[in-house]
């Protein structure tokens, strides 16, 4: 049996050499859905951008002079399977930042662990508001975003609106989901803040495949433009029967809409009609197109390039924070994120991207108008989004 | 406003084909067995994936690929038609033995249970390989919408009302003027009196299964470029079915074909009104047949001698 103790007390030593050298690396996070639910896309693209970034920080030196490892979990879209990945990542992996999830529900199921356990999380994708206000009120919350909000979204699609429509004629139509609902609340609260009042406000079922009554009624109130709020596959569903009435408004929708679902469902040249909210695109800049390009080796079906760039963006915040605090300690990193200067970013330098109060990196005026081309989507550009000015976005 | 009148008409018309498909494959299965499959939401599910797939390994892709229009031809739309018939058809013949059988003749309502899970099990199979993203299925007839009197039309929603009103008066003329039909009614009537005859009932019966569940694999396949291909669908359309069947008269084939269509139309003219009220009017309307003619409007009160 001696050869056998040797073997083990080899084997031991070899596993504390390694798990010395295992915890000079700093771990991170990254937990969303690449597989299960609509939203797959979204967690795939988020993926790429997390992992160059963490590529690009390791080419510079690490962070602190360490190397940074990715800790990559799929959570097939269901919260059960979402809270083991963060109970794993956090307790076992031992991770010092998380990045995720692409479901807002998924987030709102686990937002209590790294809040307890003093973990920074910075969301990429999820849009639900109350992931970054939950606790808010706490000593330090440890919720951070670099997303879409919502009721951002709602503030552009809204200012777009008002100064395009000539007689300020504006229609909202949404799903009679919760985000739909949600989306009429605000747009009508948006527009009432610019003194527009909505000629008509229609909702539709998301499964619905005909939708032609509601849009007749919309047409008959003489709106002109018209906001959209549903998933890819019923806004989509709007659009087709648009084309069915012979009604074209401009019509605004919001970031779901990048889905690839959304082209395939309408065809290319109707698909070309939405304008929707993004917060970059890959022709913004030489930095986007460049990430565009490496997120594509891998994932070359790709559409949903914000998210790629948000999480790229959420890792570098990750990463100027633990170098500020000159720490991986969560309360220090958290407490530094509110505190940041001239981080550069790809879909912008941030510069005081959070406070203790705001933990929302990104709002309407990081936000750009966008629509497809093709396969890919492009920046949208035309006199009314040249001549925005900050005061138009109300919110 | 008559453009919006007849535009809401047409798509009613659509929806309410695929309803009394899904509703004849209730009432077969009703008249012979007095039970049915209340998972026919989920075999038109399974019967869209089943096309969707077989178009995409027709044109050379992996069966979860992408489907470009141009390489959805009616040819290869009706070779996935033949497909989906015949795996529709055998799993039609495993619901039946699997669900129904072991229950047939007993009291309570054991294979209510039974098909429900049954097709919850297909469902869960079809999201474990398919996924739970909706597949585009592009229309073999294009997607350029055709202008009739003013209103738009996609030509799939042509296609969906001229085949399924096709199959219905085919189904029609079999069981009133066929020996099969005949025999179908026989069975029906009593199944004990059906065998003295010589009828050979579980043949008959087998036949009635494999006939409701190609209904509803025809239906997922008609109405997939129109919804897309989604695991989910099942359930609304399977329910709307039913409805109409009940309104129209499960014990009658032409009562549950009048009964679809009825509930295409009243859903989009009540949407032209009020979109919110589509599903209250439907329902209340469904309360209103029980309690007026409790047989459906065109079914035939049964007086059971005791």
């Amino acid at each position: 049996m001696n050869w056998f103790k040797g073997f083990a007390k080899t084997a031991i030593a070899a596993a504390v050499v390694s798990g010395t050298a295992y915890a000079q690396d700093i771990k991170i996070g990254y937990n969303a859905d690449m597989s299960g639910s609509g939203v797959a896309e979204l967690g795939i693209s988020g993926r790429w951008g997390f992992e160059a970034a963490i590529e690009d920080i390791n080419k510079a030196g690490g962070i602190l002079g360490r190397k940074v490892v990715g800790v990559i979990r799929d959570d097939l879209g269901t919260p059960p399977k979402s809270i083991q990945n963060m109970t794993e990542l956090i307790d076992n992996e031992k991770v010092s930042a998380v990045v995720g999830p692409a479901n807002s529900g998924n987030a709102l199921a686990w937002l209590h662990l790294p809040q307890q356990k003093k973990i920074p999380v910075v969301v990429p994708i999820a849009t639900g508001s109350e992931i970054t206000t939950r606790y808010a009120n706490d000593a330090q919350n440890y919720l951070f975003r670099i997303s879409m909000v919502d009721r951002e979204q709602s503030a552009l699609l809204a200012a777009y609106a008002v100064k395009h429509s000539a007689g300020k004629k504006i229609a909202v139509l949404a799903d009679s989901t919760g985000y739909g609902q949600g989306g009429t609340k605000d747009a009508t609260a948006i527009l009432e803040l610019h003194g527009v009042k909505p000629v008509a406000v229609e909702k539709f079922g998301p499964k619905d495949t005909d939708i032609t009554s509601q849009l007749s009624k919309i047409k008959a109130a003489g709106a002109d433009t018209v906001i959209v709020y549903g998933l890819a596959d019923g806004t989509a569903q709007v659009l087709r029967s648009m084309e069915k009435i012979n009604y074209l408004p401009t019509t605004l929708g919001a970031w779901g809409n990048l889905s690839s679902l959304f082209p395939k469902m309408t065809g290319a040249k109707l698909s070309e009609h939405l304008i929707m909210a993004a917060s970059t695109t890959e022709d913004t800049n030489a930095k986007t197109k460049a990430l565009g390009e490496r997120v594509r080796k891998n994932f070359p079906t790709l559409t949903t390039f914000p998210c790629a760039a948000q999480s790229y963006d959420s890792v570098m915040l990750i990463a100027a924070a633990m170098k500020q605090a000159n720490s991986t300690d969560g309360a220090k990193v958290a407490a530094a994120l509110e505190n940041l200067q001239g981080v550069e970013g790809v879909i912008k330098t941030y510069n005081k991207p959070f406070t203790k109060t705001m933990h929302e990196g990104l709002n309407v005026n990081d936000f750009y108008l966008a629509r497809w081309k093709g396969d890919t989507v492009v920046k949208f550009e035309d006199s009314v989004t040249k001549g925005f000015q900050p005061a138009d976005f109300k919110k | 406003m008559a453009v919006s009148i007849l535009q809401a008409m047409f798509s009613g018309l659509a929806l309410g084909s695929i309803y009394a498909l899904v509703a004849l494959g209730f009432n077969i299965t009703h008249n012979t067995t007095k039970t049915f499959n209340f998972g026919q939401g989920e075999f038109l599910v399974a019967g869209a994936f089943i096309a969707v797939s077989t178009l995409l390994l027709l044109a050379g892709h992996d069966f979860k690929g992408t489907l470009q229009q141009a390489e959805v031809t009616l040819a290869r739309y009706g070779l996935s038609l033949i497909a989906t018939v015949v795996i529709m058809g055998l799993l039609g013949v495993v619901v039946y033995y699997a669900a129904i059988r072991p229950f047939i003749g007993q009291p309570g309502l054991a294979w209510v249970m039974s098909t429900i899970g049954f097709g919850i099990i297909i469902q869960n199979i079809a999201l474990a390989i398919w996924g739970p993203s909706p597949m585009v299925m592009p229309s073999p007839l294009g997607s350029e919408v055709l202008r009739i009197g003013g209103a738009g039309v996609l030509p799939q929603e042509i296609l969906v009302l001229c085949v399924s009103i096709a199959l219905m008066l085919c189904l029609d003329v079999v069981m009133r003027r066929t020996r099969l039909g005949k025999a179908v009614r026989a069975v029906a009537q009593s199944s004990t009196a059906a065998t003295l005859m010589g009828i050979n009932v579980t043949a008959i019966v087998v036949l009635a299964f494999v006939v409701s569940a190609s209904l509803a694999g025809i239906a997922g396949l008609l109405i997939a470029p129109i919804t897309t291909a989604s695991v989910f669908m099942g359930l609304t359309l399977a329910l709307k079915a039913f409805s109409s069947a009940i309104v129209g008269g499960l014990s009658n084939p032409r009562g549950c074909m009048l009964g679809g269509f009825l509930l295409g139309l009243i859903e989009a003219m009540v949407g032209l009104w009020h979109a919110e009220l589509r599903e209250i009017s439907i329902f209340l309307l469904i309360i209103f047949v029980l309690v007026l003619k409790p047989e459906g409007l065109l079914g035939q009160r049964v007086v059971e001698k005791v």
